[in-house]
């Protein structure tokens, strides 16, 4: 069976190049400050002492906030969403389902691009309002899909078994249909809060260039103002952002579970 | 009771759907549109099909789209397989990094991804184009292969392949021939993943492509800023491919049982299917060659919305080239992107860009005897003192900035104030500026009574505290070529734009005035310039004589509203198209008017960072 071993190396070769160089490299520009050069480094924390200024820890701020309410109304519009289907016969269920995820097969910024069309005849271009529709519009399948799963896939003789030990619907539902259906409504949640924290075009393009959050700031340093080092330093503090909820999510989950 | 819920849960749910498929039945509807309205539903008609098909930028993207999906699909396929198969037989401590540096392009932001692969060709001076997509999206392809693959192979019993190499097959076969089939359910999820995760792709694309290879969401992304229903269409194609395809899979099952189908296909000899995948292989590998033909090629990078598409077309048929065009949303991003190690051979920067490319040996100097057309341009637009004897930099357009407003919105009294009309509340949530750091500064600069190309941190702070105050107090939305449509279509009182986008959004709007204050606006040249690295100067001097040429000049001057550095196409074009259109022909008698000149590095980045914070407060 040793034969196979070898057949990870090609692939270990290419991660190593495609997938940790690069991060490294982020990390190499987010602590030196030459500019796009690598030839004379000089090592320096100034990117990361950006962010105390306010302006910046406002991006920060701003698109974490965007991202929690974006969970939220993901969240409470989804699990209804997904609790409906799953109380479907299974053919139907199937068919929902469907419906729900061709929408994330179909180009996104094409429907970005549609919303807009809708959204300028009524006036309500550059908005939050604009910016909140199309991320939730976006997002949304990414919640109702775990969600789903993880409750059709239940045990519905608890349900059963805690409405003949007496418990009210309500009761019910928050004993044990909502703790049993925890992990799917996680990793949606995570899903949608890395998705929408990090997006830069839905505020490019619904909200107008005023609308700054954290993905729009790296675009600028890159695209527009050419200072690398401190988009790759507000890179490196989103990734640990994300990296850091996921972990957070990860022990919630573990420790619902224990 | 139980019928109520029922009733309302099914209400719910027939409101989320219309929430996902309104906009996406809202374009489909509106390809068939006869007019370019969005608004309005003309009439039916297939119009923005055919430009579609004749749009060649277009249908280079769709097959780039395309290419790559397939490409990279299949190359991450057989990586992220054969990685599987060989993970299951690693050594604990190997399997379980190699799936943790594997979950790393899954979990992070595309952003992050994207910036770090745009760091890495750039500094393996990589150029930006087909290739370093292609590699960019096998490397975030892969990851999901592996995932939906490694655990089918876990599954597996570990003497499987043993009991095949015991009865005889070659390790070789034994992949091929028992445990690939075995998991080809996950094999087979991987691939449509990979696959729609590539052709999906906009936030790694955008970074690493370069040289003019755009995808199918380049495309969308960059049209998004004008009404264009082409995209509509090119839009309405792809939904129903999808849904097609999705319908196709998902009834698959259902007709692989039926038995026209199980005839059929086992009629069809496996030679036969071999033969297929071959001529499959061979159409995608021919395309590649198609889109890298071996013309003379010249690459020209002009700011959006900018030029007459035919003279591009003309100008290729003329001289037996191709023209890679680009375009740039502002100076500074072009400045970003040529610093970034893009070639060009032709660059249409404006004034004080131009000084600053000269000024850092960029540029070459323009051969004026190859120029025929050179005498007809307007002298007092020659040796300007960003460019003293006009060695670098020949004319492209000129004019100025003002203010767009609408007659029957604005009172003329308010305009009194000059720029300070742009901070009366009265115009709240109703104006737009212009996304560009000099240009807004210009503004809050030109108000205050002080020169545009001012080095005083205090005067900039207090710019800077003007454009704050004025966000504060109106909340204006800045944006860019978006600017067009909107004002045409009447939706905002006030807009920032340059005369000649003024001009045209004029002639399709009746209502709309332009008026740069008397206290003093910028005035503007842009210029065509040859950059050092240029590959073909001859062409590209070609190219500067074809703008230069009256009819051509006419006729790029008409199509996009500018005013033309041409004195006898700026003549005919403000007595015949644009006759009476007041921001068709730039006032050159104010004293307070002035250019943009070079700002030293350090000024430049006070600015910018001054303009980050405007726009995030």
């Amino acid at each position: 069976m040793r034969h196979y071993k070898n057949l990870v190396k090609p692939y270990l070769v290419w991660s190593f190049v495609v997938i940790l160089v690069p991060l490294f490299m982020i990390f190499l520009y987010a602590v030196t400050n030459s500019g796009n050069s690598l030839i004379n480094i000089q090592f320096t924390f100034e990117n990361f002492l950006k962010f105390t200024e306010p302006v910046y820890l406002e991006v920060f701020i701003t698109s974490i906030r965007l991202g929690i309410i974006t969970v939220g109304i993901c969240l409470v519009m989804g699990y209804t969403m997904a609790y409906i289907i799953s109380r479907c016969k299974e053919k139907v269920q199937g068919f929902l389902i469907l419906l729900v995820t061709i929408p994330m097969w179909i180009n996104m910024i094409i429907r970005i691009y549609a919303w807009k069309s809708i959204l300028e005849p009524l006036g309500l271009m550059y908005t939050d309002f604009a910016v909140m529709v199309g991320q939730i519009c976006e997002f949304l399948p990414f919640m109702i899909i775990p969600i789903h799963t993880s409750l059709s896939k239940m045990d519905k003789s608890f349900v059963e078994a805690s409405y003949d030990l007496g418990a009210n619907p309500i009761q019910t539902f928050f004993k044990i249909t909502f703790k049993l259906s925890i992990p799917g409504v996680l990793n949606g949640v995570i899903m949608v809060f890395l998705l929408s924290i990090s997006t830069f075009m839905i505020p490019q393009i619904l909200g107008g260039g005023q609308y700054m959050l954290i993905g729009n700031l790296i675009e600028k340093q890159f695209v527009e103002i050419g200072d690398w080092n401190f988009g790759s330093a507000v890179s490196l503090v989103l990734a640990i952002i994300i990296l850091v909820s996921i972990r957070w999510m990860k022990k919630i989950d573990k420790g619902e579970n224990s | 009771m139980k019928k109520l819920t029922r009733i309302s849960s099914g209400l719910y749910v027939a409101l989320c759907f219309a929430f996902f498929y309104v906009p996406i039945i809202i374009t489909m509807i509106f390809s068939f549109n006869s007019s370019r309205s969005f608004a309005k539903f003309t009439g039916f008609s297939f119009q923005w099909y055919e430009a579609l098909i004749n749009d060649s930028e277009i249908m280079a993207a769709v097959g780039v789209s395309v290419s790559v999906a397939i490409i990279a699909t299949a190359i991450s396929t057989v990586l992220g397989t054969v990685t599987a198969i060989g993970l299951s037989k690693s050594r604990r401590i190997l399997k379980e990094w190699v799936l943790n540096i594997n979950n790393i392009p899954i979990m992070n932001p595309d952003i992050v991804t994207a910036i770090g692969l745009m760091i890495l060709f750039t500094s393996m001076k990589l150029e930006k184009g087909y290739l370093t997509m292609l590699l960019a999206h096998i490397c975030f392809c892969t990851p999901y292969v592996i995932t939906s693959v490694y655990p089918k192979v876990r599954e597996l019993d570990v003497n499987i392949a043993n009991a095949a190499m015991d009865l005889g097959a070659t390790p070789f076969q034994a992949l091929v021939k028992v445990i690939v089939p075995m998991i080809k359910p996950g094999i087979y999820a991987g691939m449509l993943l990979a696959f729609t995760m590539s052709i999906d792709d906009f936030v790694v694309s955008y970074f690493v492509s370069g040289n003019g290879v755009e995808n199918i969401s380049m495309i969308v992304y960059n049209a998004t800023k004008r009404i264009n229903p082409t995209i509509n269409a090119l839009s309405t194609i792809v939904i129903l491919v999808i849904v097609a395809a999705v319908a196709i899979v998902n009834t698959a099952p259902i007709i692989k049982r039926q038995r026209w189908f199980v005839r059929l296909s086992s009629n069809i000899p496996l030679k036969m299917k071999r033969f297929c995948m071959l001529v499959l292989c061979a159409a995608v590998c021919a395309g590649l060659f198609l889109i890298g033909g071996e013309k003379r090629t010249l690459k020209v990078y002009n700011a959006g919305e900018y030029i007459d598409d035919t003279l591009i077309e003309e100008f290729e048929a003329e001289n037996d080239c191709a023209v890679i065009y680009e375009t740039f949303d502002s100076n500074e991003s072009m400045y970003t992107k040529v610093m970034s190690g893009e070639r060009y051979d032709i660059i249409i920067p404006s004034d004080y860009m131009i000084e600053r490319l000269a000024k850092e040996e960029l540029l070459q100097k323009v051969d004026k005897t190859k120029l025929s057309n050179l005498k007809e341009i307007i002298p007092s637009l020659l040796n300007r003192p960003f460019d003293p004897e006009n060695n670098y930099s020949i004319p492209y357009f000129w004019g100025n900035v003002g203010i767009l407003y609408d007659r029957t919105v604005v009172a003329e009294e308010d305009l009194k104030g000059g720029w300070e009309v742009l901070r009366n509340p009265k115009y709240k949530d109703n104006i737009y500026m212009y996304n560009s750091e000099r240009d807004s500064f210009m503004i809050a600069l030109k108000a205050l009574g002080y020169s545009l190309n001012t080095d005083k941190k205090s005067e900039l702070d207090e710019a800077y505290e003007w454009l704050l105050e004025q966000k504060k107090m109106v909340n204006p939305i800045y944006v860019g070529d978006e600017v067009i449509d909107s004002m045409i279509a009447g939706s905002r009182a006030m807009a920032i734009v340059y005369s000649g986008d003024a001009a045209y959004i004029m002639s399709e709007n009746e209502n709309l005035g332009f008026f740069a204050p008397e206290i003093g606006t910028n005035i503007w040249i842009d210029g065509m310039v040859i950059p050092k690295d240029c590959k073909d100067a001859e062409l590209a001097h070609k190219w500067i004589d074809f703008m230069l040429k009256p009819e051509n000049a006419s006729r790029n001057s008409e199509a996009v509203g500018y005013s033309s550095p041409i004195e006898s196409s700026f003549e005919e074009i403000s007595s015949s198209v644009y006759e009476g259109n007041e921001a068709y022909v730039p006032r050159q008698d104010n004293e307070a008017d002035e250019y943009f000149r070079y700002q030293d590095p350090e000024t430049k980045k006070y600015c910018a960072e001054l303009w980050t914070k405007v726009k995030s407060q």
